[in-house]
C-alpha cells in the first residue's frame, strides 16, 4: 500500500516533465498509476470479503507516537476502489479533454495525480494523525487544481475560498485528533476503534473532528466553497465530487461510526445537517442555468443523504449507506464528464443556450440517462438498489429506534426529510437531462462538435458499471458487510437487494420519483415560487462579511500596534520595566537594606554636580551645550571612579570622554545650532513622568540586589591569581587582557563593527577612502600654499594646505613639539598596564588623541601625515593579532587566550620579565587607534570633503580642491 | 552588603533624564540621552561591587581594595559606549544629509496602515485579492470550453 | 575535543581580520569567509556529535581557575544552535557572494560585508556558547553592531529610518541588559551561569524574582515578544534580501534561546507559566493580524516571524519536557524557513523589481521554478503536513494539552487560528502575485488609486522583462513624481530605477542565488524526513534543560588548571 501511496507521489514529481514531452496523451501514462492500485485492491478482494485486515506500518516520529500505519478494512477497500476507479478513469478523460495549448497542463498534471495519492493515502491511513497529514494534503493539492486558471478572479477567490473554509475544519479536526490521542494513548484508528475512550474531553474532541468531516464535505453552512469550486476544470469537479475531497468527510464518519456513533451530539449535529444540507442542495439546484452549477448542488444534497445514512450508527444503514457512497461516486462522475463533453463539444453550459443535443449526441445521452436513472433511483440501477435499502433502515430506526435511541418523532423526521429530498433529486435530475439533451423550441438546435470514443469511453463506462451493480447486490453485501459488522446488529436485516417484497419501502421510493416529476412539470411555478421565499442571506455572503471583518480587525490593530514612532515603541518597553520587574520590587520593598549615605565626604558633592549637569543637559536648546553637559556627567563619573578606587576606569573615562567629546564636535559643526523647536506638549510630562519612575525603579533594583549580598565576590581570588597566573599587578588590567580576555576580544570586535558602520556611512558603499599626502597635491596647490608666507618655517608639513584664516602657527607649533612625547607616553601606557594604571585601551585612545591634535591643527592632509595607513587594515590587523595571540596557546596544547610568564636576557635590557598576553594588549592597541584613525579619516576628512563639495567655487580657491 | 546612596542617586539623577532624552525627537538628543545612560548604568556597576577602597593594584597597604571585577566590565562598557556615540552620530549625519533634520521620523508602511484605520477601509492587499468572486444565484456561467 | 568549543566565535574573527586587511581582493574576501564559515559548520556538526555522545563540552578561556575566568559552554541545545545557525549563514553567505558577483555590489559591498558578516556571526556563535553573563551581553554587542552595520547598508532614506528605530531600541535593551547584570552581581557576586544556578536559590524569592523579570523582559525584546515587538516589522524588511534574511532567521532566535537558557537554569522554581502564556497570546495573535493587513510580502513574512515567536513562547511557557522539546524543534524548523522565504523574495525582487502585491503579477506563469521556492516553504510557514512546520505546531498543541489549564487552551486555540490565518496571509499573497495577470495588477492598482484609495500604489510589472512605474502612484500627478515617493519611501525600487535605466530588469537569476535559496528549502524539507531522529535529541536536549544538574556539574567539576 506504502509503495502505491509513493508511485503517485513519484509520478506526481515526474509528470510535469512527462506532459511537457507527450502533451495531453501523457495523461494515458498517468493513469495507469491509480489504475495498477485498482487492480491490486480488485486482487486481495477474496481475503478482504473473509474480513482480513492487511497492514502496514514505519515508524516516523516516536516522540509524537506518530507512525505511517496504514491498514485495508472492507470500508478502505470500497474507498480505494472508488478513489483509484474514478481517478483512473478521470486521468484518462483528460487525454481528450485539454488541448494540447492549455497553459499549465504539466503543473495541473502533476497536482491531480499528487491529489490522487493524497486522497489514497487518507483513504488507507490507519493512524488519525497521519491521515490528517493527507486529509491536508487534499486541501492543498485541490486550491492548485482549482486555481488551474489563474487568469480569472473567479477561480482564484473560489481556490483561495476552498482552502480558508476547508482549512478551517482541518485545524478544528486537528485539534480532536489530538485530544483522542492523548485520552486514548495512540492515534492507531484501529486501537481507538477496538477500545473508543469516553468522557466530556472526547465529546469535545468528537464534534471538533465532525467540524473537519463536514467542512470537507461540504454541509451547510459551509456548503458553499463547493459550487464556487465549480471554476475548476471540469475533470477535476468530477473528481472532486465524486471520488475525492467531499468523500473524504463522509469516510471519516462512516470510519469512527462504530466508535463514536454513541457519543452525544454525533446524530444530533451530523442528522440535522445532513438533512438541511439534503434539502437546500435540492432546492438550490434547481435554480440553476448552468448544469454544472446544477449538478454542484446536487452533490452537496446527495452529501448530505450519505452522511445522514452513515451517521446514523446502524449495521443496516451502514451497510446501506456505504453501498450509495459507491453508486453516488459512479453517477455522479459520469454526469460530470458528460457536462466536460458538453462544454466542449458545443461550446457552452448554458442550459438556455443547450438544445437538441439529445439527438444530435444519442450515445451520450444514453450514458447521461443510464447515470441519471441511477440517480434518481430507478430500477434497476444501483441507486434504486441502495436508496431502496436506505428506505429500510431509515424505516427501521423510525419504528423502533433500531439501537440508535433515536425518538419515534426524530426517526420519522429524518425519514420524511429524506423523502423530500429525494424528491428533489428526482427533480433536478429531470431538469439536468431535459435541459442538457431536450430539444427547447423555439431555440435552434446547438451544434454538437463529433464526440471522440476515447472522449467518451469513461463516462459510458462508468454508467454501464452502475448498471451492473445493479444486479450484483449479492457480491456486495459479501464485500460490505465486514464493515456493516462492526456496528451492533439492529432490528431490520441489513443487506441490498433490487427486488424487496412490496413494502413502505417501495412506496417511499415511488412517493418521491412522483414528488419530483411534479415538480419538474410544474417547474415555471416553482421557480416562481423559489425566487418569492428565497433568502436574503447566503453562507457565501457570510463568509465574505467574515473575512472582510477579518481584514478590517487587522487593519484597526495594527494601525493601533504599529504606530511607526521610535519614541513610542521606547515608552512601551520602558513602561514594561516598570510595571513588571519595577512591580516586583514593591515585594521586596521590606528588605533590609545595607545603605550608607556616601562612602567619602567628596561623592556627595560630586553626585550633586553630575545631577545638575544632567538637568541642564535635559533643558538645553542648543547641541553644543547639551553635549558639554554630558560631557561634564561624564568626568564627573570619572571622579566618583577615581574616590571609588577605580584609576583605570577614572583614565579611560576621561580619555573616552574626551575622544567623544570631540567627535561630536567634528559632526556637530555640520548640524543646525539649536534643536527644532518643539511646543510644551503633554507629551514632554509623560517623558518626564516616564524618566522619574525608570529612574526610581533602577534604584530600587540596586537598593533591594545590594541589601541581598550574603555571598563573597568570585573575585576575591582575582589579585592572588592575577599575580601568580597572570603575572601582573594591576588586577584590573590583568583582568581585561587575561582573566576575562574573552570580553575584550569581543569588545574590540564591536570596535571594528562601529568603525566600519561609520565609515559605511560617510562613504556610502565603500570601506576606505584613498589616502592624500601632502605630495599628492596638485602642484598650484603648494603655491597656494607658499602663497601663505615664505617667511614662516613650515611646522606641520599638511599645515600648508590649509587656508590661512584657519591656520594658527602657535597650535603648530605645540603639535609639532608634543605629538612625539604624547605617542611615547602612549606606548609606556601600552607595556606597563600591567603593572600600573593603563594597557591597551588607555594606549590607544592617547595615540588617537595625539592623532586628532594633528588633524585638527593641521587638517585632513596632516592626518594622512601622521599615520600614511588605512585604519580598515590598521583595525584588521589588531583584530588578526589578538584573535591569533589567543590562538596560538593551542599549538603548545595551552587553552585558547591562556597567558605564559616568559623571562628573556636580553642584552641591553638585561632581564625582562614578559607576559605572553602583552600581544592580545597590543591588538587591543591597534584596534583602538585604527578606531580613532577611521573616525577622524571619516567624521573629519570625510565631513570637510562633504563641506568642500558644497562650497561655491570661488570659495574653494584659498582650498586646495580634492 | 552596603552600598552608597549617593552613588546610587547620582546613577538615578542620570538614568531619569537620559531617559527624558531618549524620548526625545532630534537623533542627537537621544544619543546625548543614551551616553548619559551609559555613563549612569556604570555607577550601578561600582555600587554592585560593593563599598570604594584602595585601588585594585597587588602591593601597597594591606587596606581593602574595591572590588576590580566589576570595574574590567565597566571599562568594556564604556569602550562599547563610545562605538555606540560614533556610530549613532554618523547615522545622525547621514540622515541629516538626506532630510536636512536629524529628527527620527516614523515608519511609512506604518503610516499607510493608520491612514487605512482611520478611513474605515480594508487592507490593500484585501480588496485585490477578490475581484469578481462567484455568486452563486442564477449567474450566467462562464463557459471554458470553445467549440473544437 | 572541548578545544573545539572557542573556535565558531574566534575563527570568523580571525577571518573578519584578515577580510579587513585584504580589503583590496574582493576575490581573497569571499574566499575567506566562505572556507572560515564553511569550517564553522564542520565544528558545530563535531561538538553536536560530542555534546551527544559524552556530555556538554565546557572550556575555561585561559585555562584559569574556575569559576573566576569565562566559560563557554556547549551542551545539546547550544550545539544544536550553533549548527543550524552555521549551516543558514552559510547559506545566506553564499547567497549574498552571488549577488554581488552579478554587480549588484551596492547591496553587498565586500569590502564592507565580509568582515561585518563574518562578525555578526562570531557574535550569534558566542551567544549560543557563552556560560558567562557579562559575555552573554558582549555576544549580544557583537551581533548588534555588526546588524547595525548591514542593516544600514548604502545609507538610503528607509534603511537610515528603519536603522535608527532599530539601533536606538536594542542600545536601549542593552542598556537594560548592564542594569540587569550589575543588580545581579550586587545580589549574587559572580557572574558565570552554573555558580549562578546555585547562588539564586539562595536569594529571597522576591529579589530573585525581580532579577528574573528583569532579564526576561530584556530578552523578550531581543525575541520580539508582545508588546516588546513593534520595532521589528518596522526595522526588517528594508535591508538588502540576504540581511533581512539572516536577521529574521537567527537573531530573534538568540533571544528566544537566551530566555530558554535562564528560565530554565537560573530560575527553575518559577517558571512564570501564566504572564508567558499570556504572552505568547498575545505575540501570535496581534503578530499575525499584521500580516493579514500587510500589502507589501517582507513586511508580511516580518509580521508572521513575530507572530511565530509565539508558538516558541508558548513552549517555552508550559516548561514541561514535551514544551521545550517542542519548542527547540519549532525554533529549527523556523529559522530554516524564515530565512529561505526572504531569501526568495529577494529572488523576487531581482526579478520583478518589488515585493509588493500591489504591483506584482504573473510570477507563476515568468518564472516557475520561483514559484516552486516561494509556495514550497510558504506551505511550511503554514504548518501544513507533512512539513516540519507541521511537526513543530502537533507538538506543542500536543505539550499544552497536556498542561490541560483554561489559559493553555486558549494558548492552543489562537495557535491554531494563527496558522489558519498565516495560510490565509501565504495563499493571498500567491494569488496576488504569482496567479494574477500582471495586467490585472495594473488595472487594479490604476483602479483603487482612481478611487483615491489611501494605501500604497505604485509600479506594476507589465511584461516579462519591462517595468514601467504607474503615474498613479499615491495619485501622484506625473512620473517623475512618482518616482520620487517611491525613491523616499522603498529601497526595492532604487535597484529598479538602475535597471530601468539599462532598460530592462534581469531576466535571468544567478544561480549562486537560486542554488542558496533551494539548499535551505530542502534543508527545512529533510527536516521532515528526519523529523524522528531531531525530536529524539530536541527531546533528550528538553531533558537536560529541566534537570540542570548535568550542566552545573559539568561546568564546576573542580580545579580546572
Amino acid at each position: 500500500m506504502i509503495v502505491l501511496v509513493l508511485a503517485h507521489a513519484v509520478a506526481a514529481v515526474a509528470a510535469p516533465a512527462v506532459v511537457g514531452r507527450l502533451g495531453r496523451r501523457a495523461f494515458l501514462l498517468l493513469a495507469a498509476i491509480p489504475a495498477t492500485s485498482f487492480g491490486w485492491a480488485l486482487t486481495s478482494a477474496g481475503p478482504v470479503s473473509r474480513g482480513v485486515v492487511r497492514t502496514e506500518v514505519v515508524s516516523w516520529v516516536p516522540a509524537l507516537r506518530l507512525d505511517l500505519a496504514f491498514a485495508m478494512g472492507s470500508l478502505q477497500w470500497v474507498m480505494m476502489l472508488v478513489v483509484t476507479g474514478v481517478g483512473a478513469g478521470v486521468l484518462a478523460y483528460c487525454a481528450w479533454y485539454f488541448p494540447d495549448d492549455e497553459p499549465g497542463l504539466g503543473g495541473f498534471g502533476g497536482s491531480f495525480v499528487a491529489f490522487a495519492g493524497a486522497m489514497l493515502g487518507l483513504v488507507l491511513a490507519d493512524d488519525l494523525l497521519v491521515l490528517y497529514v493527507f486529509w491536508e494534503l487534499t486541501t492543498v493539492f485541490s486550491y492548485l487544481l482549482i486555481g488551474h486558471d489563474p487568469t480569472r478572479g473567479a477561480s482564484r477567490a473560489a481556490a483561495i475560498q476552498a482552502l480558508v473554509v476547508t482549512t478551517f475544519g482541518g485545524l478544528a479536526m486537528l485539534v480532536g485528533v489530538l485530544v483522542i490521542g492523548l485520552r486514548a494513548g495512540t492515534f492507531r484508528v484501529s486501537e481507538v476503534l477496538a477500545d473508543p475512550p469516553t468522557g466530556p474531553a472526547i465529546t469535545v474532541a468528537v464534534v471538533l473532528l465532525l467540524l473537519g468531516a463536514v467542512s470537507k464535505s461540504a454541509l451547510v453552512p459551509f456548503h458553499f466553497w463547493l459550487p464556487g469550486a465549480m471554476a475548476a476544470p471540469t475533470p477535476v469537479s468530477a473528481y472532486l465530487h465524486a471520488a475525492a475531497m467531499v468523500k473524504a468527510g463522509v469516510y471519516l464518519v462512516a470510519l469512527l461510526a462504530p466508535a463514536f456513533a454513541a457519543v452525544p451530539g454525533w446524530r444530533a449535529l451530523l442528522l440535522s445537517m445532513g438533512l438541511v444540507t439534503m434539502l437546500l442542495g435540492g432546492w438550490r439546484s434547481l435554480r440553476q442555468l448552468d448544469i454544472k452549477l446544477l449538478l454542484a448542488y446536487g452533490t452537496v444534497s446527495q452529501l448530505g443523504f450519505l452522511l445522514v445514512v452513515l451517521s446514523l450508527g446502524t449495521r443496516a444503514a451502514a451497510l446501506a449507506g456505504l453501498a450509495m457512497l459507491v453508486a453516488h461516486a459512479l453517477f455522479k462522475a459520469t454526469l460530470f464528464l458528460v457536462v466536460g463533453i458538453v462544454d466542449r463539444q458545443a461550446g457552452t453550459r448554458d442550459l438556455r443556450r443547450l438544445s437538441g443535443v439529445g439527438r444530435s449526441a444519442p450515445a451520450l445521452a444514453v450514458t447521461a440517462v443510464l447515470a441519471g436513472a441511477s440517480m434518481a433511483g430507478l430500477p434497476p440501477l444501483i441507486g434504486f438498489v441502495t436508496k431502496e435499502s436506505v428506505y429500510g433502515a431509515l424505516i427501521g430506526v423510525a419504528r423502533h429506534g433500531d439501537g440508535t435511541g433515536l425518538g419515534r418523532l426524530a426517526g420519522w423526521t429524518v425519514l420524511i426529510g429524506v423523502v423530500l429530498g429525494s424528491g428533489l433529486t428526482v427533480a433536478y435530475t429531470a431538469r439536468f437531462l431535459w435541459g442538457t439533451f431536450g430539444s427547447k423550441p423555439p431555440l435552434q438546435a446547438s451544434y454538437v462538435a463529433p464526440i471522440p470514443v476515447g472522449f467518451l469511453a469513461t463516462p459510458a463506462l462508468f454508467a454501464v458499471t452502475g448498471l451492473a451493480l445493479g444486479f450484483l447486490s449479492g457480491p456486495q453485501n459479501a464485500m460490505l458487510l465486514p464493515y456493516a459488522g462492526q456496528l451492533p446488529a439492529g432490528g431490520h436485516h441489513p443487506g441490498l437487494a433490487l427486488w424487496h417484497e412490496p413494502g413502505l419501502a417501495l412506496v417511499l421510493s415511488m412517493l418521491s420519483l412522483g414528488l419530483g416529476l411534479l415538480l419538474f412539470r410544474r417547474r415555471e411555478r416553482f421557480a416562481a415560487l423559489q425566487a418569492v421565499v428565497a433568502p436574503p442571506w447566503s453562507a457565501e455572503r457570510g463568509y465574505l462579511k467574515t473575512m472582510q471583518r477579518l481584514d478590517r480587525l487587522a487593519v484597526e490593530v495594527t494601525g493601533l500596534t504599529q504606530r511607526g514612532s521610535v519614541a513610542i515603541y521606547l515608552s512601551v518597553v520602558l513602561a514594561v520595566v516598570v510595571l513588571l520587574p519595577g512591580g516586583a520590587l514593591l515585594a521586596a520593598a521590606d528588605r533590609p537594606s545595607g545603605l550608607v549615605r556616601w562612602d567619602s565626604a567628596a561623592q556627595p558633592v560630586v553626585a550633586v554636580v553630575i545631577v545638575v549637569a544632567a538637568v541642564l543637559t535635559a533643558r538645553s536648546r542648543r547641541r553644543l551645550k547639551a553635549v558639554v553637559m554630558v560631557g561634564v556627567t561624564g568626568y564627573g563619573t570619572a571622579t566618583l571612579f577615581l574616590l571609588h578606587g577605580a584609576p583605570d576606569l577614572a583614565l579611560t573615562q576621561v580619555l573616552v570622554e574626551t575622544v567623544s567629546l570631540v567627535v561630536f564636535v567634528l559632526v556637530l559643526r555640520r548640524l543646525p545650532a539649536y534643536f527644532t523647536d518643539r511646543p510644551l506638549t503633554r507629551g514632554r510630562y509623560w517623558r518626564i513622568a516616564i524618566g522619574a519612575l525608570v529612574a526610581a525603579a533602577v534604584a530600587g533594583f540596586m537598593v533591594i540586589s545590594t541589601g541581598a549580598r550574603t555571598a563573597t565576590p568570585v573575585s576575591v581570588g582575582f589579585p592572588g591569581e592575577a599575580m601568580a597566573f597572570g603575572g601582573g599587578r594591576n588586577v584590573v588590567n590583568v583582568t581585561l587582557v587575561d582573566i576575562r580576555a574573552w570580553d575584550t576580544m569581543g569588545e574590540i570586535a564591536v570596535l571594528v563593527a562601529a568603525a566600519t558602520g561609520v565609515a559605511s556611512l560617510l562613504f556610502i558603499a565603500s570601506r576606505t577612502t584613498a589616502i592624500r599626502r601632502v605630495q599628492d597635491i596638485p602642484v598650484e596647490a603648494s603655491a597656494t600654499s607658499s602663497a601663505t608666507g615664505p617667511v614662516r618655517p613650515v611646522w606641520l608639513p599638511g599645515g600648508g594646505t590649509l587656508a590661512p584664516e584657519r591656520r594658527s602657527i602657535i597650535f603648530e607649533v605645540i603639535t609639532r613639539l608634543v605629538f612625539h612625547t604624547i605617542v611615547v607616553f602612549s606606548m609606556y601606557l601600552l607595556f606597563s598596564g600591567h603593572n600600573n594604571p593603563g594597557g591597551g585601551f588607555a594606549a590607544g585612545l592617547v595615540t588617537g588623541l595625539a592623532l586628532m591634535v594633528r588633524y585638527l591643527a593641521g587638517g585632513r592632509y596632516e592626518l594622512d601625515e601622521a599615520a600614511p595607513v588605512d585604519a580598515g587594515a590598521l583595525m584588521g590587523m589588531g583584530l588578526f593579532v589578538a584573535t591569533g595571540s589567543g590562538l596560538a596557546p593551542l599549538a603548545f596544547g595551552g587553552a585558547v587566550l591562556q597567558s605564559a610568564l616568559v623571562d628573556l636576557h636580553l642584552p641591553l635590557l638585561g632581564d625582562v620579565h614578559l607576559v605572553t598576553s602583552v600581544f592580545f594588549d597590543v591588538g587591543v592597541y591597534l584596534v583602538v587607534v585604527g578606531l580613532l584613525l577611521d573616525l577622524l579619516r571619516s567624521l573629519g576628512s570625510g565631513i570637510d570633503r562633504h563641506i568642500l563639495r558644497e562650497q561655491p567655487a570661488h570659495a574653494q580657491d584659498s582650498e586646495v580642491t580634492t | 552588603m552596603s552600598a552608597s546612596l549617593s552613588l546610587i542617586l547620582a546613577a538615578a539623577g542620570m538614568i531619569g533624564c537620559g531617559v527624558y532624552l531618549l524620548l526625545e525627537r532630534s537623533l542627537t538628543r537621544v544619543l546625548v540621552g543614551l551616553v548619559m545612560l551609559g555613563n549612569g548604568v556604570n555607577l550601578l556597576f561600582l555600587v554592585s561591587g560593593g563599598p570604594a577602597g584602595r585601588a585594585p593594584i597587588v602591593g601597597g597597604d594591606g587596606s581593602p581594595m574595591s572590588d576590580p571585577l566589576p570595574q574590567a566590565l565597566v571599562l568594556t562598557a564604556i569602550v562599547i559606549s563610545l562605538g555606540t556615540t560614533a556610530f549613532v552620530l554618523a547615522m545622525a549625519y547621514r540622515s541629516w544629509q538626506l532630510t536636512d533634520h536629524d529628527d527620527v521620523q516614523d515608519d511609512v508602511e506604518d503610516a499607510a496602515i493608520r491612514r487605512l484605520a482611520a478611513a474605515d477601509e480594508a487592507s490593500d492587499s484585501f480588496d485585490l485579492s477578490r475581484e469578481d468572486t462567484a455568486d452563486d444565484e442564477l449567474e450566467a456561467p462562464q463557459d471554458e470550453g470553445r467549440p473544437a | 575535543m572541548n578545544a573545539l568549543v572557542p573556535l565558531p566565535v574566534i575563527l570568523p574573527l580571525l577571518g573578519a581580520g584578515l577580510t579587513l586587511m585584504a580589503s583590496r581582493e574582493p576575490r581573497l574576501q569571499r574566499a575567506v569567509s566562505t572556507t572560515v564559515l564553511a569550517v564553522v559548520v564542520v565544528i558545530a556538526a563535531i561538538l553536536l556529535h560530542q555534546t551527544d555522545a559524552h556530555g556538554p563540552q565546557v572550556i575555561w578561556i585561559g585555562a584559569w581557575k574556575e569559576p573566576l575566568g569565562i566559560s563557554l559552554v556547549a551542551d545539546r541545545l547550544a550545539a544544536l544552535m550553533l549548527l543550524v545557525s552555521a549551516v543558514v549563514t552559510l547559506a545566506v553567505l553564499v547567497y549574498s557572494i552571488g549577488q554581488g558577483m552579478t554587480g549588484d555590489e551596492r547591496e553587498t559591498p565586500v569590502t564592507i560585508y565580509h568582515p561585518t558578516f563574518l562578525v555578526l556571526s562570531a557574535g550569534v556563535s558566542n551567544a549560543f556558547l557563552a556560560g558567562d553573563l557579562f559575555n552573554l551581553f558582549v555576544s549580544f554587542e557583537i551581533l548588534l553592531f555588526a546588524s547595525y552595520v548591514l542593516l544600514t547598508l548604502g545609507g538610503t532614506g528607509a534603511r537610515i529610518r528603519a536603522g535608527t528605530i532599530y539601533v536606538v531600541v536594542n542600545v536601549l535593551s542593552s542598556t537594560l541588559f548592564l542594569v540587569s547584570i550589575a543588580a545581579v552581581y550586587a545580589a549574587t557576586g559572580s557572574l558565570n551561569l552554573a555558580q549562578l544556578a546555585g547562588r539564586l536559590d539562595d536569594l529571597p524569592p522576591s529579589v530573585s524574582l525581580v532579577l528574573q523579570l528583569l532579564l526576561l523582559v530584556t530578552f523578550s525584546i531581543k525575541a520580539a515578544v508582545f508588546p516588546l515587538s513593534f520595532w521589528l516589522p518596522d526595522s526588517y524588511p528594508t535591508a538588502p534580501a540576504p540581511v533581512t534574511a539572516v536577521f529574521a532567521g537567527l537573531l530573534t532566535k538568540v533571544g528566544v534561546y537566551t530566555i530558554i537558557r535562564t528560565q530554565t537554569l537560573l530560575f527553575p522554581s518559577s517558571p512564570l507559566t501564566d504572564v508567558l502564556l499570556w504572552a505568547a497570546l498575545l505575540t501570535l495573535v496581534i503578530g499575525i493580524l499584521g500580516a493579514v493587513a500587510q500589502s507589501e510580502m517582507k513586511r508580511m513574512l516580518s509580521f508572521t516571524l513575530v507572530s511565530h515567536i509565539g508558538y516558541m513562547v508558548f513552549g517555552v511557557a508550559l516548561a514541561t519536557t514535551a514544551g521545550y522539546s517542542g519548542a527547540i524543534f519549532y525554533v529549527v524548523h523556523h529559522i530554516t524557513i524564515q530565512t529561505a522565504l526572504f531569501l526568495v523574495l529577494g529572488l523576487v525582487e531581482r526579478r520583478a523589481g518589488s515585493t509588493s502585491l500591489i504591483k506584482l503579477g504573473g510570477l507563476a506563469r515568468i518564472a516557475p521554478l520561483l514559484g516552486l521556492l516561494f509556495f514550497v516553504p510558504a506551505m511550511n510557514l503554514a504548518g501544513i503536513p507533512p512539513m516540519s512546520g507541521f511537526l513543530g505546531k502537533v507538538a506543542l498543541t500536543d505539550a499544552g494539552l497536556r498542561i490541560g489549564t483554561p489559559l493553555a487552551y486558549a494558548v492552543v486555540a489562537a495557535g491554531m487560528l494563527t496558522s489558519l490565518l498565516t495560510l490565509y496571509a501565504v495563499a493571498k499573497a500567491w494569488n496576488l502575485a504569482f496567479w494574477r495577470t500582471p495586467e490585472q495588477a495594473h488595472e487594479t492598482a490604476q483602479h483603487l488609486s482612481d478611487a483615491g484609495r489611501r494605501g500604497r500604489f505604485g509600479q506594476v510589472v507589465q511584461h516579462r522583462d519591462h517595468v514601467h512605474v504607474g503615474a498613479h502612484t499615491y495619485g501622484a500627478r506625473d512620473l517623475d513624481e512618482a518616482r520620487s515617493i517611491l525613491d523616499e519611501d522603498d529601497v526595492s525600487h532604487q535597484d529598479l530605477h538602475q535597471l530601468m535605466e539599462e532598460g530592462s530588469v534581469p531576466s535571468r537569476l544567478p544561480r549562486t542565488m537560486v542554488g542558496a535559496t533551494a539548499a535551505l528549502v530542502v534543508l527545512s524539507l529533510g527536516l521532515t524526513a528526519v523529523a524522528g531522529p531531531v525530536f529524539g535529541y530536541t527531546g533528550r536536549a528538553a531533558h537536560d534543560l529541566l534537570d540542570r544538574g548535568l550542566y552545573v556539574s559539568s561546568v564546576l567539576s573542580g580545579g580546572s588548571r
